[in-house]
């Protein structure tokens, strides 16, 4: 079996480069994520860091926070939906398309809900295509501690795994869009939900209805705006592209308000909405990254009937 | 373009650029008569331009409610003839074609002899299928201070609700600051409307901006694109929700200005400011005022 150091974990593959390492203590993770940073950063390549808050703090300590090539993101805040984490990446890369980025992306974290983490896997599936080809390093930290479903899965996101050990070929790499049918679990039915059915005629009412039912629910004035940014874009797309009408049903749990749309529509392609569109352009694309950076988690299933779209805003 | 007609014979402009409304014969005529009485006892040109009523009616119409028409007719204070023979002879409705029309139709009545024009102009042709119709809210928006802060000018414009669909006639006649005949709107829903600043340049964007309205946002963002005013304003103090596509439409409006200055904005919502979060590309050519 072929192994590999932990600095080299980008160079598998000349152009992209898209390893897990696996960690169990704060100082695995200063040695193989701490060093691939410094190592990046003195090679003269940009980095993103992109890891939750703790986990940020340690390497902004131990790498130093003053480097102007490293850019340290608190993936608990942007990556909160992990449907909005891909367009962060593809940013990045693009900006620095010149100089061959690197990036450490940490999208799952103990703590995340079994929904999120699904929808980070099938993120962590995308990366494989979005970036296929492309020159730029992306490493995938995964603590020891998550759920085993969660480390075996980053077998089947990942062309390369390792640990302080090395890194090697994963044996289990999986087809991305294999894994994300794969990551399209069944959606739990909710109990007694608003619901409305709408055509073009009743868009406006049905914003006007979904903001009421929310600010009586709770949600803040702050993610209200968010809200119904949401629900206007995912019944517009219903309205446009998924048959001409559609339903919206809106319930809430203990801590979030949940909108679920429902039409004929299909998703021709498991990227939409992973990369920032133009506004200016009608041509499409904006509506699903819309609802990616407005919401907390977006679920989205394509059964025989049509496409899903189930958008979650939290009531904090 | 300098404002030299804001208030012409007392009367400003607001009041002379009217959206009338009727639904029944009887209430065509009894807008029709008085309108063309007053033009008269003040000396004025009257023309009207017929869509769907027989010229011949509105003669016979006039002459059986006490006014010569037929002497006017022949000394040229009256002219009715139709949309179709006159303005909209052309291939399409060009908003910019009739804007610079009513310079030369004003221009011609006052060459002889008559302090100010008045017209009635059937609008029922912007239900029809015909090439540029699409652009009537446009023009309704764009006229009050392109054409009626300028000239001295009074037009009422004549909606037929047998001959236009319900929301398409809330949307255009909204876009007059002066409506007469209105009924009560049957139907509550929370769409868009818009119409024109009475106190200079600009537009009120009222209610909420989605795909449905797209083309009433289309519209206002047109009419701001072809403003040849140096500053102009948007009232969105009254607008409760907008969509990014809306916003597209009004952020490259106000890049194509003509002016090159930057579309004032006033009282926007919460929608708004976090599009602009998100697409921060939008802001420029935007300036937020009184915040």
């Amino acid at each position: 079996m072929t192994t590999y150091t932990p600095t080299s974990a980008g160079r598998i593959d000349p152009f992209f480069g898209h390893p897990a390492l696996f960690y169990t203590t704060e100082k695995d993770y200063l040695q193989g994520v701490g060093e691939f940073v410094r190592a990046e950063a003195t090679g003269g390549r940009p980095v993103l860091v992109a890891v939750p808050g703790p986990r940020l703090q340690l390497l902004r300590e131990a790498v130093g926070a003053e480097d102007e090539d490293v850019t340290f993101v608190d993936m608990r805040q942007a990556g909160r939906n992990p449907g909005r984490i891909l367009s962060m990446l593809q940013e990045f890369a693009d900006r620095h398309r010149d100089r061959h980025p690197s990036i450490v992306g940490e999208p799952i974290w103990p703590g995340r809900t079994e929904a999120e983490a699904w929808e980070a896997t099938r993120h962590e599936a995308l990366i494989n295509l979005a970036f296929n080809g492309r020159p730029v390093t992306i490493l995938c930290p995964y603590d020891t501690a998550l759920p085993e479903r969660v480390l075996a899965e980053a077998y089947r996101t990942h062309p390369v795994v390792g640990d302080l050990n090395g890194y090697r070929h994963s044996p289990r790499y999986e087809d991305p869009l294999t894994v994300c049918r794969d990551c399209d679990t069944p959606l739990e039915e909710p109990t007694d939900p608003l619901v409305l059915h709408f055509t073009e005629q009743d868009l406006a009412d049905v914003r006007d209805t979904a903001g009421q039912w929310a600010r009586t629910a709770g949600l803040s004035p702050g993610r209200h705006t968010d809200w119904l940014l949401a629900v206007n874009e995912a019944t517009g797309n219903s309205v446009r592209h998924g048959g001409g009408q559609g339903i919206l049903r809106l319930w809430r749990t203990a801590d979030t308000l949940i909108a679920e749309v429902r039409d004929r529509g299909r998703l021709s392609d498991a990227l939409v909405g992973r990369r920032r569109p133009d506004p200016l352009s009608p041509a499409g694309g904006r509506g699903v990254w819309m609802m990616h950076q407005l919401c907390d988690l977006v679920e989205m299933r394509t059964p025989p009937s049509g496409l899903i779209v189930r958008m979650h805003v939290a009531l904090d | 373009m300098q404002a030299v007609c804001g208030s012409h014979d007392g009367e400003a402009a607001a009041d002379r650029h009217v959206a009338v409304e009727y639904s029944t014969d009887g209430e065509w005529a009894a807008h029709l008569v008085p309108f063309v009485r007053a033009g008269f006892d003040k000396g004025e040109q009257v023309q009207y331009f017929a869509d769907a009523t027989d010229p011949r009616l509105v003669m016979r119409t006039l002459a059986d409610r006490g006014i010569d028409a037929d002497t006017a007719v022949r000394r040229g204070q009256l002219v009715v003839t139709t949309a179709d023979e006159t303005y909209l002879s052309g291939a399409r409705f060009d908003p910019d074609a009739m804007i610079v029309l009513w310079g030369r139709a004003v221009e011609a009545a006052l060459g002889q002899g008559y302090p100010n024009l008045r017209v009635i102009g059937e609008m029922s042709w912007g239900a029809r299928h015909m090439t540029g119709a699409e652009r009537l809210l446009e023009y309704e928006l764009r006229i009050h201070h392109e054409v009626f802060e300028q000239l001295p000018l009074t037009a009422w414009c004549f909606y037929d609700r047998r001959l236009l669909a319900p929301d398409a006639l809330d949307v255009l006649t909204g876009a007059h600051l002066t409506r007469a005949g209105a009924a009560p709107r049957s139907h509550a829903r929370p769409g868009l409307s818009v119409v024109p600043l009475a106190g200079g340049p600009g537009f009120r964007l009222s209610g909420s901006a989605g795909y449905e309205s797209r083309r009433v946002a289309a519209s206002a963002s047109a009419a701001v694109a072809a403003s040849p005013a140096q500053d102009i304003t948007l009232d969105l103090s009254s607008l409760d929700h907008l969509d990014v596509a809306a916003l597209a439409h009004i952020a490259d409006a106000a890049r194509r200005r003509p002016s090159g200055t930057p579309l004032r904005f006033v009282g926007a919502p919460p929608a708004l400011r976090r599009l602009l979060e998100l697409f921060p590309e939008l802001a420029p050519g935007l300036q937020e005022v009184g915040r």
